[in-house]
């Protein structure tokens, strides 16, 4: 099993997402660049400060690469032209969601996750929406070297954090 | 004057300017063009009563400002553009003397709520915290979007399982009213009432069927009532200083007499006075539709069908609003501050409504040309929340009333005779909850009628200050029809993007930012604006 947060994790997800999109019937055509931030929020040990990146590339519904980013590193590195989407927010919860233990879409909507880009899109193309969010949270067996959420007692300003990113 | 730009936008309402502003930053050699004195249309404030008394004669309610793109895209803080959001929101005051307050805090708000039921108090604590959390989202995705079908929109609920999630978003709302919301969730007369008179003054009355759906984002965002600092049109200015520093030019006095059309591609406008000024690239309107392909576009520019949908299907709200404008020296004190201090300090207040039977029968008395049996007004004093709108120890008060555009057989033209009549039984109604309101307070007034609000601003058809219906019929990609829906015409390089678009009228800038997103997409522009 891999450990969160690692290249051996990411092609885990990867795969799992492949995995889940082939049994689709309908796939949005064309690629698009997803940007994932996942905010320290003085709980997870795996963001001890500011954020960790992401990026992934999905074409024709499948992801063709998912890599983290260093800090500073630039996203224009990898990607010519706009990102497609973005979603934002705090470590934890992200943390949460990987464990399987919180619903992302619950998590979207109760607001503790933004995100940003065209939705409409992402609407007409809910069962393949569905399909990322479900390999992303229960497809990979994973290890927690420094802790498996839940985590500790919030601590203060957890929220403030991510307001403020 | 310049003969010849890459976009002209007709109408410099806050989209027009908007729009105008986010071209102007894309490179563009942009001119707006505006038939009035002034930019800025519903955004006008204007010394209606006494020198030095400044009245925001239409658009007074800001509830999008932190989520609309132009505040952060256009840099309109930087600008001079300022808010106050009131910390006591809304007020609804009784015939019997009870009051109900909504504050920015809502523990007070569920405190007053608890006063009149503290079962309500509950649901609506859980009803404001869940739809706080997706309101930003779902705005994002319903406002801040070229609209998608109602089908689209509830298949994708379905998928995702919003409904088991949610104890208030059911698939089942596109087909009811906001009362029969209200009546599946609360208990008490007053607090739905309230409720109810909240969804009113956004411009989604109570009894027509499938506004429910809306409910849960209008109350998501009940607490966020902003005023404009100086006047609203404070902010057309900075979206005028906005499109100015990026090298557009807005030209006043210029009424656009006809559409430029060669080859089926909009290349200009010709103004009143003769003037032609060609665009290269694009010609955006931002006025209502009628005039757009009545008015303004040579005849068989479009389909002849198209025509004929222009001329008898477009949907115009079957209401208006009837204001009075007062200068006062000192503001009101309600007898109900007795119950709850806090509505002293109010800055939307429901005279008199209590129950949702109340608001329905005006809406039905209104939709067939006539007035309600009660005048029950709402009131606001800006000044308590903004003091450079008066001179000093004065304060600026409007009052608005729902109200038909055509009063019985004397069509909108029986408002010159009744405006003041009418003008009086509205501060009278006021009187009855605010004693200290009268001859020795008020400085002066003047009543603003529905038949007024199509004069100054003729884009708003029959009164229609939403610049078309809030209903089923008229939302999403039905808005203003079906053909016209995605800002685009059959007129290549055509583009609408005024409130006759998705999502509506209010000062939301979402027709102007969507339609920007559509014609990124047909000319290629770099999209450097940020995401909702």
């Amino acid at each position: 099993m891999p450990d969160i947060y690692t290249t051996e994790w990411y092609d885990a997800v990867r795969s799992a997402i492949n995995v889940g999109v082939s049994q689709l019937r309908s796939l949005p055509e064309g690629r698009f660049v997803v940007a994932v931030e996942i905010v320290a929020d003085g709980r997870s040990p795996y963001v001890g400060e500011g954020a960790r990146r992401f990026l992934m590339e999905i074409a024709d519904g499948s992801c063709l690469w998912y890599r983290e980013l260093q800090p500073g590193e630039s996203e224009k590195a990898h990607v010519e032209g706009r990102i497609d989407y973005r979603f934002l927010g705090p470590a934890t919860v992200f943390d949460e969601i990987a464990a399987g233990l919180v619903d992302p879409v619950d998590a979207a909507l109760r607001g503790a996750i933004t995100v940003r880009g065209d939705m409409r899109l992402l609407l007409r193309h809910a069962e393949h929406v569905k399909s990322l969010l479900e390999a992303y949270t229960n497809a990979v067996s994973t290890t927690w070297p420094l802790g498996r959420p839940p985590y500790a007692a919030v601590t203060s300003g957890s929220e403030g954090a991510v307001a403020r990113a | 004057m310049r003969d010849t730009c890459d976009a002209v936008v007709i109408g410099s309402g806050h989209n027009g300017l908007a729009l105008g502003a986010y071209l102007a930053r894309s490179g563009m050699e942009v001119v707006v063009l505006e038939r009035r004195h002034e930019e800025g249309g519903g955004l006008c404030t204007e010394e209606l009563t006494l020198p030095g008394f400044l009245h925001n004669v239409h658009a007074n309610y800001h509830t999008f400002v932190d989520l609309a793109p132009p505040q952060a895209d256009l840099d309109l803080a930087d600008h001079g553009l300022e808010y106050v959001r009131p910390e006591v929101q809304m007020a609804s005051i009784f015939d019997d003397g009870t009051a109900l307050t909504v504050h920015t805090d809502l523990d007070k708000t569920c405190a007053s709520i608890a006063r009149f039921s503290e079962q309500d108090a509950e649901t609506f604590r859980r009803l404001y915290t869940e739809a706080h959390g997706y309101v930003n989202l779902l705005l994002g995705t319903l406002m801040y979007q070229p609209p998608m079908s109602m089908k689209e929109l509830t298949r994708a609920l379905s998928v995702f399982g919003v409904e088991e999630r949610s104890e208030f978003l059911s698939v089942k709302l596109r087909r009811e009213t906001i009362d029969t919301f209200l009546d599946l969730h609360f208990t008490h007369p007053k607090v739905k009432a309230h409720l109810a008179f909240h969804g009113a003054v956004c411009g989604y009355a109570n009894d027509v069927p499938g506004l429910a759906m809306s409910f849960p984002l209008l109350v998501g965002k009940i607490d966020n009532w902003r005023l404009c600092v100086g006047g609203s049109h404070r902010l057309a200015h900075v979206l005028w200083r906005d499109l100015a520093q990026h090298g557009g030019v807005l030209i006043s006095d210029a009424e656009v007499a006809r559409i430029a059309v060669d080859g089926g591609r909009a290349v200009g406008v010709v103004l009143a006075d003769g003037t032609q000024i060609s665009a290269r690239r694009l010609v955006v309107s931002t006025i209502d539709v009628e005039q757009t392909f009545l008015r303004l576009l040579p005849d068989g520019s479009v389909p002849a069908e198209l025509t004929s949908a222009v001329q008898s299907d477009l949907l115009h709200q079957p209401w208006s609003l009837f204001s009075v404008h007062l200068a006062m020296s000192e503001p009101p004190r309600y007898a109900a501050a007795a119950f709850d201090p806090d509505v002293d300090r109010a800055w939307v207040v429901n005279l008199g409504y209590a129950s949702t039977e109340e608001l329905d029968a005006d809406w039905r008395a209104v939709r067939s040309g006539r007035l309600p049996g009660v005048c029950r007004p709402n009131a606001a004093v800006n000044t308590l929340f903004d003091p450079s709108d008066a001179p000093e120890g004065g304060f600026t008060g409007l009052l608005r009333q729902i109200a038909p555009y055509a009063v019985g057989d004397g069509g909108p033209s029986a408002w010159d005779e009744m405006g003041h009549w009418y003008g009086r039984r509205c501060i009278e109604a006021w009187r009855r909850f605010a004693p200290n309101v009268g001859d020795g307070t008020i400085l002066d007034w003047t009543p603003y009628t529905p038949a007024d609000i199509t004069r100054k601003l003729p884009n708003m058809v029959r009164g229609d200050w939403m610049m078309g219906e809030v209903s089923l019929a008229n939302m999403l990609d039905r808005r203003p029809l079906p053909a016209l829906a995605q800002y685009r015409t059959p007129v290549e390089g055509l583009y609408l993007a005024g409130s006759t678009q998705h999502p509506h009228g209010f000062i939301t800038f979402a027709p102007a930012y969507n339609a920007l997103q559509v014609i990124a997409d047909d000319l290629g522009l770099e999209a450097w604006w940020r995401d909702v």
